[in-house]
């Protein structure tokens, strides 16, 4: 079947998301890593045999939206189709081939029917460890953040390969529940293999037409959207907070007919000391998802979706970091590129403009006690900027999706007591339409030792600006018994410690 | 049961009715040999108890008369009863002024929710309102910690000031949460009294008691409902008693709950949270005694009706559960924009795929259903009520599958001509012909209900192809056997009385209650000896509110169900057992039950695991029977299995139309094997099987279908 009338379409459209998310489903169900069950930090791409995507799960956070694609493209570049076989299944978690940092696991499967590739399978996920130093934006290279796993064959034909395993197992700390993760990808490729050959055969189906017939249709929306808008240069410049020195997003937004540029020239070089550069493929992710959250939010994503635009971010800049940079706590800087994204084309949206909000801070705590060790994370969301139609949301996670951990899961994981988790009244911007409030997070530690934490925050310096003629919300801030603390200096609690958190308030929109 | 009431030639009457939107709907059971006698009328809205009664008062009447054939007097039993009351309360926002008491420093708890959004791509998101409004919330001190342990008494002051609060706002029902009452709930309790004391027509609710479980913010959030309906819900119900009283159906009231069994309308007044799905649990109660009696028990039930159609999975004859139900989504159909509620309740997917959902051209130019739905009115374009968009219904009426004139019994005549306007319209927009569009209707809704289907049977860890479905709803038994192909399931049953499934539902659904104790602790450390003190007291409590529903001790039997998980994971497993294996052995039993369900849902289980238990849940339920229901026999099974016409229909095999026999679904008698493609009509929908099969008529009137083999399943 190469010709498609618009029932056909639709129906082969659905059921290759079906496909990807029944596959996704089983996965997240199996797996160890919190990050993936609770936030959905995970992604599953179904692509044809050029690596070209065809549709995506539909709960993976945006900073998977194209990067996993591009991961299958870079594996067939060290793979060619030649020397890949049925049962073959190749893993990689190079930052800047896959998802811009290590503590992702890519697996990639070819599917071959009678003899000929035509299609690959793709999943990637946050594991639940990677060795290397626990999780901190203070890790100055790559190195020392972790096991590097180069593109591999893990099974080769179908037989494990028992080197790349024991690599893998000896480098991590919970190496049964990382291999878990690992296998329950390597289950989830099987399932799409399964389904799409069962849809192929009923169907007698081309799968490369289908893949250029929707491509071509995504690409056709967006486009549509993008020519609507007027040709046209739009900058904008994001200023964050820094760390040893000040630190700007400089976005760049070029219309022009049907193509949309993205340039992030005039951007921060990239930082050597922290772990917070963002590789090229995350940037292009995070940029994709705001014209995408913009201008045709319904549009299913594929490869067409991408086509219309273009990223281009200066390399050695933070936004092209280079190797060997540390890129963990990448999203630091990478959730402010929707920011910018939206701030710039801000001036032709009409309605729909907006305000800056602010990203997520975490609290990581690690420690014993009698005699257990404990890990706690919790995720404190700030307040979003209002548009010219609606108040801002308050405590709300964007650009990720990151929820809070209940106070009494986190107090039975952790000696910790909590105070106060409320809305910070009033913290948003004022406007016609207020900026969204930000959270208020309290607690005592009530350990019988000190334990060790790190406090990831943002927007402490610069806070969430408004837009025409709106206020700028509240900044963050960190109090350690009363006393105002830069966050990267509390790297220890002790019994008794008060603390109390305080996320951004989003920006206003308009005179009040 | 039934053995001594024929002696003394009194026929036992039991009587369900369930509230609908348009119609009130009831069936009565005479005797025991399953005859049901039936009674409709116009709901009453402004209150619903009124055609509830009247509904009673006629069928009794019938009972009484048939009764009198027989030469036996009619002895009412009861009435099983379903309502939305509490489902409309909520969405429509009619309760009345409610408040909360809870832990200093968390009264934000239900406007911060989880932090999440159920859509990312949408900038605008809509979250759902609270039902409680931040002034309306008291914080008062005292403290538990992780361990149950008291770190900070509630003190009087607070108790004082929370009572003048109270006052100064008018508030009319009042939900209680305090951190940590799921381990121990005597704040709660200190802080009820207070208040009861003072104010002793206060409606009072408290999280320990309605959803004992950790997560503070589910848990707040699915107290302030159930304050929000209390009063509501207490009042309907007194007035329904009253109002059966009147009309002599002086027999027990039970009210369906929606874990998918019935409670005493005393439980139901105080706990109303838990009928949320009341007349869902019914049809899906029915859906399975269709399918019990005829000995099928892996089943997956399909109803669809004008706006929506819903699919539940049943293992071993039970349907699957769901302990967080969302109630009022901001989104219908978008999963994490409601409010969660931790009740028990019948594991139900929605999809907006109904008779009324419209077709229209998406931005991508392909061909799109749902879930905008024409709704009654205006209705499917066919219905000559002014709607101009084609429907579902639209498109089954011009491939044949239903008789214009005879739709409802013949209630309604539907025009073909406004159809084909309709058509037409959107089919030049597609670039189609309009018969080709109306096949693609079908064909893009029975898609994306097997889609969802299939990913929700892929949850359970089960093979569609091993399912029984059972159709029931308006257009159920319509699009079930396409649905079924898409899935590779082969066998098809549509139950009889479509119109009143959920009140069959209903009469066939067991007595339950449910109990839970939050106590997250590794499985090997389970002190055996605190969980049988635990589990022997939940029994209790549970006991008694069985024997207040009619179950009497030795009818009873109850399940103990853990919630597990390996350590670190976030899903857990119900795995249950019966309470009576209760001992000291029962963690190493458990940890084995774990793993073959581990392996059966994910083929293979994590070596080294370490294995949690979460929540203890207990059930306690009235030993179930598999009911069986016929109707008055002189309506059926007269006309012999000659066809009562033939029509051209749309055969999606051959791609083509075809003429195919029409019967009349009661006048076939039962034991009768008839060859599709065919179509049965019935009053209420029409059974379209538009492809090779084999059609049973069974004992009871329901239809059995059997695709054939060699008919290649899409799976």
């Amino acid at each position: 079947m190469t010709n498609f009338d618009p029932v056909t379409l639709e129906i082969l459209w659905a059921r290759l998301g079906s496909i990807v998310d029944e596959a996704a489903t089983g996965f997240v169900r199996t797996s160890f890593s919190s990050l993936v069950r609770e936030a959905n930090d995970y992604a599953v791409v179904l692509t044809d045999a050029q690596g070209q995507s065809l549709s995506q799960s539909s709960f993976s956070i945006p900073s998977f939206i194209s990067t996993l694609p591009r991961t299958v493209r870079h594996m067939i570049d060290r793979f060619p189709p030649e020397t890949l076989k049925p049962g073959d299944l190749l893993i990689t978690n190079d930052p800047w081939l896959a998802t811009g940092h290590i503590h992702d696991v890519s697996t990639v499967a070819p599917i071959f029917r009678r003899g000929r590739l035509i299609a690959f399978s793709a999943v990637t996920s946050h594991v639940p460890d990677i060795g290397g130093r626990v999780r901190s934006s203070d890790v100055p290279t790559i190195f020392e953040e972790g096991l590097q796993i180069p593109p591999l064959k893990l099974l080769d034909g179908g037989q494990r390969q028992p080197a790349v395993e024991a690599f893998i197992r000896t480098n991590v700390r919970v190496p049964d529940a990382t291999m878990g993760d690992i296998w329950g990808q390597g289950a989830a490729h099987e399932r799409i293999r399964a389904r799409l050959l069962s849809l192929v055969d009923e169907s007698e189906l081309d799968l490369a037409a289908l893949s250029h017939e929707i491509c071509g249709r995504s690409e056709r929306a967006l486009r549509a959207a993008i020519a609507a808008l007027p040709d046209g240069e739009y900058p904008y410049l994001v200023r964050h907070d820094g760390f040893e020195s000040p630190l700007q997003v400089q976005c760049t937004v070029r219309v022009k007919g049907s193509d949309l540029e993205v340039d992030y020239t005039g951007t921060s070089r990239q930082v050597e000391s922290k772990s917070i550069n963002v590789v090229e493929t995350y940037t292009y992710a995070y940029t994709a998802f705001a014209v995408k959250a913009l201008l045709c939010p319904e549009v299913p994503n594929n490869e067409g979706s991408f086509r219309p635009l273009t990223v281009q971010a200066p390399p050695g800049s933070v936004l092209n970091a280079q190797h060997p940079v540390g890129t963990g706590a990448r999203g630091q800087i990478g959730h402010i590129l929707p920011v910018a994204v939206l701030g710039a084309l801000g001036p032709v949206m009409g309605r729909r403009q907006r305000a800056e909000g602010s990203g997520n801070c975490v609290i990581t705590m690690t420690g014993r006690e009698q005699g257990r060790r404990f890990t706690v994370a919790n995720f404190i969301n700030a307040g979003q900027g209002a548009s010219a139609e609606r108040p801002g949301l308050s405590g709300i996670s964007f650009p990720s999706n990151l929820g809070n951990s209940p106070i009494e899961i986190l107090e039975s994981e952790a000696p910790v007591l909590v105070r106060e988790r409320s809305l910070r009244q009033g913290s948003g911007g004022a406007g016609a339409q207020r900026g969204g409030d930000g959270i208020r997070f309290a607690f005592d530690y009530v350990g019988e030792e000190n334990a060790t934490c790190s406090f990831l925050m943002t927007r402490r310096v610069v806070s969430p600006q408004g837009a025409q003629g709106g206020q700028a919300g509240e900044p963050a801030s960190l109090r350690v018994n009363g006393e105002e603390r830069d966050p990267v200096s509390v790297k220890l609690l002790q019994p008794g410690d008060h603390v109390v958190l305080e996320t951004a308030g989003g920006g206003g929109f308009g005179r009040a | 049961m039934s053995g001594s009431s024929r002696a003394q030639n009194r026929l036992p009457v039991r009587i369900a009715v369930d509230i609908g939107g348009t119609f009130t709907d009831g069936i009565a059971q005479l005797g025991d040999d399953g005859l049901i006698l039936t009674a409709k009328e116009l709901t009453t809205p402004q209150d619903p108890s009124l055609a509830v009664a009247t509904v009673v008062a006629k069928l009794l009447e019938q009972a009484r008369a048939a009764a009198g054939v027989r030469g036996a007097t009619a002895e009412h039993r009861e009435v099983v009863h379903g309502t939305t009351l509490v489902t409309n309360a909520i969405l429509e926002r009619k309760g009345p002024h409610t408040g909360l008491i809870v832990t200093r420093g968390t009264a934000d708890a239900l406007r911060i929710a989880r932090e999440m959004r159920y859509d990312l791509y949408d900038l605008d998101i809509e979250l759902p309102e609270p039902l409680v409004d931040r002034a309306d919330i008291i914080e008062i001190d005292g403290r538990l910690d992780a361990r149950g342990r008291e770190l900070e008494p509630v003190s009087a002051e607070a108790l004082d000031a929370a009572l003048a609060q109270i006052r100064a706002r008018g508030i009319e029902s009042l939900g209680i949460c305090l951190l940590h009452s799921y381990l121990d709930p005597r704040h709660e309790q200190v802080v009820a009294q207070h208040v009861r004391r003072a104010l002793p027509e206060l409606s009072i609710s408290l999280s320990s008691q309605i959803a004992s479980e950790i997560r503070e913010f589910e848990r707040m959030s699915t107290v302030a409902a159930n304050a929000y309906v209390q009063p509501l819900a207490a009042s309907y119900l007194r007035r329904l008693r009253q109002s059966l009283e009147n009309v002599g159906a002086t027999g027990p009231l039970r009210i369906m709950i929606s874990s998918g069994g019935f409670t005493s309308d005393q439980s139901a007044a105080d706990d109303p949270i838990d009928l949320l799905e009341s007349g869902p649990a019914g049809g899906v109660l029915s859906a399975l005694n269709t399918a019990a009696l005829t000995g099928v028990t892996e089943v997956l039930t399909f109803d669809m009706g004008g706006t929506t159609a819903k699919a539940c999975v049943a293992t071993e004859g039970v349907p699957a559960i769901t302990y967080l139900f969302e109630a009022a989504r901001a989104r219908r159909f978008k999963k994490g924009s409601g409010l969660p509620i931790l009740v028990p309740s019948i594991d139900l997917i929605e999809i907006g795929a109904g008779g009324g959902s419209i077709a229209y051209r998406n931005a991508l130019g392909l061909l799109n259903v749902g879930p905008q739905s024409a709704g009654a009115v205006p209705g499917p374009a066919c219905y000559g009520l002014g709607g101009n968009d084609p429907t579902v219904t639209d498109a089954d009426l011009m491939l044949g599958y239903l008789d214009p004139e005879n739709f409802l019994g013949g209630r309604m005549r539907l025009d073909p001509s406004l159809t084909e306007r309709a058509m037409q319209r959107l089919a030049e927009e597609l670039g189609i012909t309009p018969m080709k569009l109306a096949q693609g209707i079908c064909e893009v809704v029975n898609e994306s209900m097997a889609c969802a289907a299939r990913v929700h049977v892929a949850e359970k860890g089960l093979d569609p192809r091993n399912l029984t479905m059972v159709a029931t709803g308006g257009a159920g038994p319509v699009h079930a056997v396409e649905v079924a192909h898409k899935l590779g399931i082969r066998r098809i049953l549509c139950s009889v009385a479509a119109g009143v499934g959920s009140c069959l539902g209903f009469l066939s659904a067991p007595a339950r209650a449910d109990r839970a104790w939050s106590n997250a602790a590794l499985l090997e450390a389970v002190d055996g000896l605190e969980l049988g003190r635990v589990m022997q007291q939940l029994r209790a409590s549970a006991a008694d509110e069985l024997l207040s529903a009619g179950v009497s001790e030795q009818e009873m039997e109850f399940t103990v169900t853990a919630d597990l998980r390996y350590v670190g994971q976030g899903h857990s497993i119900a795995v249950d057992m019966p309470f009576e294996s209760l001992d000291a052995d029962m963690p190493r039993m458990l940890a084995g039950l774990f793993e073959r369900k581990y392996v059966q849902l994910y083929g293979q289980v994590l070596p080294g695991g370490v294995v949690q238990v979460v929540t203890w849940r207990l059930s306690g339920r009235s030993k179930q029977q598999t009911r069986q229901f016929h109707l008055e026999p002189a309506e059926a099974g007269t006309s012999g299995v000659r066809p009562a016409g033939h029509r051209q229909i749309y055969l999606p095999q051959r791609q083509a139309f075809g003429e195919v026999p029409i019967y009349d679904r009661y006048r076939v008698p039962p034991g009768s094997v008839l060859q599709a493609p065919l179509l049965l009509q019935e009053a209420e929908s029409t059974i379209v099987v538009a492809r090779a099969a084999e059609v049973q008529v069974l004992p009871d009137f329901s239809i059995s279908i059997t695709l054939s083999q060699d008919d290649r399943s899409s799976q």
